[in-house]
């Protein structure tokens, strides 16, 4: 399918208009039902990311990270700027 | 003082100004508004960010020079906007923000560590402000392993 600004087409009951093509960008106007949940795709990826991210906070898996990660020496600026958000309270 | 009930150091005291506002949370997460940053030292350099609302909700967190000291970014204007950061350019790790990204720390899911360098997470100290910025522009992978030989294994995918 082909389609230039100004035109649109239909997925389903989901409605897709070429509203502006600049160059390599395109902007897209869309008319769904409320139950239709529009993301871009990385927000999605990002999301089962995150929520395996934090599936794997378990103490043997930070142990075993510590133990098979080399991580690169941190700038003192960026030390001192990590410090500044840690809660000042230490966790025992 | 108030107290939360951390995943994995038990309750802990905090003050509220020790808080850090996310006001559209992180994908999957966007009903947590409130984290507050964690540290051990024998788990340097890794940080983890607990949620003040709910226990279970923690994330592993590594300041993004740790993973790649090279790293630059490429934040969109709506980023730097939410972060209250000056439009047209881009905030110097460190020394304007806090980056970090967050780690999956392996088990049974992913057993190798990987780090999301795409979506890091990012906080305004001033304004005690973050948000997760998924940068659409960047060539950085959101699964970017964290031991040697499996970024060899990826490299010779790639050639």
């Amino acid at each position: 399918m082909r389609r230039r600004a100004g035109e649109s087409f239909l997925i389903g009951a989901v409605e897709i208009e070429v509203l502006e093509v600049c160059g390599a960008r395109v902007k897209l106007g869309i008319v769904a039902p409320d139950s239709v949940l529009i993301e871009r795709k990385e927000t999605q990826i990002t999301r089962d990311e995150n929520i395996t991210a934090a599936r794997s906070v378990r103490q043997q898996n930070i142990s075993s990270l510590l133990n098979k990660v080399a991580f690169q020496p941190v700038d003192a600026s960026v030390k001192n700027l990590t410090d500044a958000a840690i809660l000042t309270t230490k966790c025992t | 003082m108030p107290r939360i009930q951390t995943k994995c150091f038990g309750e802990v005291d905090y003050s509220p100004d020790a808080v850090f506002e996310f006001p559209a949370g992180v994908p999957g997460f966007e009903g947590e508004h409130g984290f507050v940053f964690l540290e051990r030292p024998a788990a340097h350099p890794l940080m983890f960010m607990q949620s003040v609302s709910s226990p279970d909700v923690c994330f592993i967190l590594l300041p993004v020079l740790a993973a790649d000291p090279n790293y630059r970014l490429r934040l969109a204007e709506e980023d730097l906007a939410a972060l209250r950061l000056p439009a047209g350019r881009q905030p110097r790790i460190g020394k304007d923000v806090l980056c970090a990204v967050l780690v999956c720390a392996g088990g049974e899911e992913r057993p190798d560590p990987t780090a999301n360098l795409l979506a890091p997470i990012l906080v305004n100290l001033k304004r005690q402000i973050g948000i997760q910025a998924i940068q659409t522009q960047s060539a950085y992978s959101y699964r970017y392993p964290l031991t040697p030989q499996d970024r060899q294994v990826e490299l010779a995918a790639c050639s």
